[in-house]
C-alpha cells in the first residue's frame, strides 16, 4: 500500500493533490474527504482554529493507522495531510485521499483513518474568535 | 531517576509550562509521578479523569514503569481534524 502523510502549515492545495494522484490500473474507487474548519465552535462565531500538534507521535500514531488499514483492507494507496497552525474558517484543514479496488473498502479505509486519527493523533485546535475586517 | 514531564494544548496554560522534571525512585510508575505533578500543578487535578499520557511516542497507563530520561507527555483529548 502507497501512504503518504504531510502535518504542515501550509495550506491545501487540491488541484495539486488531485494531479500528483497514483494512476493505478486495478482502481475502481478513489475517495477523497475534505475537512473544512467551521465558522462556529460550540455555538461560538470563530474567525479561525489554530492547530497543535506532538509531531513525533502524530506521525507514529498515523503511521500505526495505516498499518491497521492495510491489514484489515486492499487499498492500494492512503495519502492524508493534515495543517497544523492557523487555519482561517472555511479553509480545509484535512485532506484525504484512500484508493482501492472497490468503493466499500475505500469508503471503509477512510472512515476508520479519520475516527481513529480523532481518538488517537496528538492533534488540538484552539478556536479564535477575534471579529473580521469588514 | 529524572524524568522529562512536557504540557501540550491547555495543559500548557494551566501548569503555566511547557515542560518539567521530576525525580523519582527507581521503579516508580506513572502512578507515583500523578501525584507530585497534581501536587506542583493543582489545575491539572480538574483534568485527571480525561489526561491522556504517552512515554515517548506510545500511549500508557498509570501501572507503565518509568525508567531514567523517559519523556512523558500530559494532554486533554485529541481533537484532530
Amino acid at each position: 500500500m502507497k501512504r503518504e502523510l504531510t502535518i504542515t502549515r501550509e495550506g491545501i492545495d487540491e488541484s495539486a493533490l488531485a494531479h500528483g494522484r497514483a494512476q493505478l490500473s486495478k482502481s475502481g474507487a478513489v475517495i477523497v474527504f475534505l475537512g473544512v474548519v467551521r465558522d462556529e465552535e460550540d455555538s461560538n462565531v470563530i474567525s479561525a482554529i489554530e492547530y497543535e500538534t506532538f509531531e513525533a507521535m502524530a506521525r507514529h500514531q498515523f503511521e500505526k493507522i495505516f498499518d491497521q488499514i492495510e491489514q484489515r483492507w486492499p487499498i492500494q494507496s492512503i495519502r492524508l495531510r493534515h495543517r497544523i497552525g492557523r487555519v482561517e474558517a472555511g479553509a480545509a484543514s484535512l485532506w484525504v485521499e484512500v484508493i482501492a479496488p472497490h468503493r466499500g473498502e475505500a469508503f471503509a479505509a477512510c472512515q476508520f483513518a479519520i475516527d481513529e486519527m480523532k481518538r488517537v493523533v496528538p492533534i488540538w485546535k484552539k478556536p479564535i474568535s477575534e471579529k473580521r475586517n469588514e | 531517576m529524572r524524568v522529562k514531564v512536557f504540557f501540550y494544548s491547555y495543559f500548557k496554560e494551566l501548569t503555566g509550562f511547557s515542560s518539567t522534571e521530576e525525580t523519582l525512585a527507581s521503579g516508580s510508575k506513572i502512578s507515583d509521578l500523578m501525584p507530585l505533578l497534581y501536587a506542583k500543578f493543582p489545575k491539572l487535578t480538574a483534568m485527571a479523569n480525561s489526561t491522556l499520557i504517552a512515554v515517548g511516542v506510545e500511549y500508557q497507563g498509570r501501572s507503565y514503569v518509568l525508567h531514567e530520561g523517559d519523556e512523558v507527555s500530559l494532554f486533554p483529548p485529541v481533537q484532530g481534524g
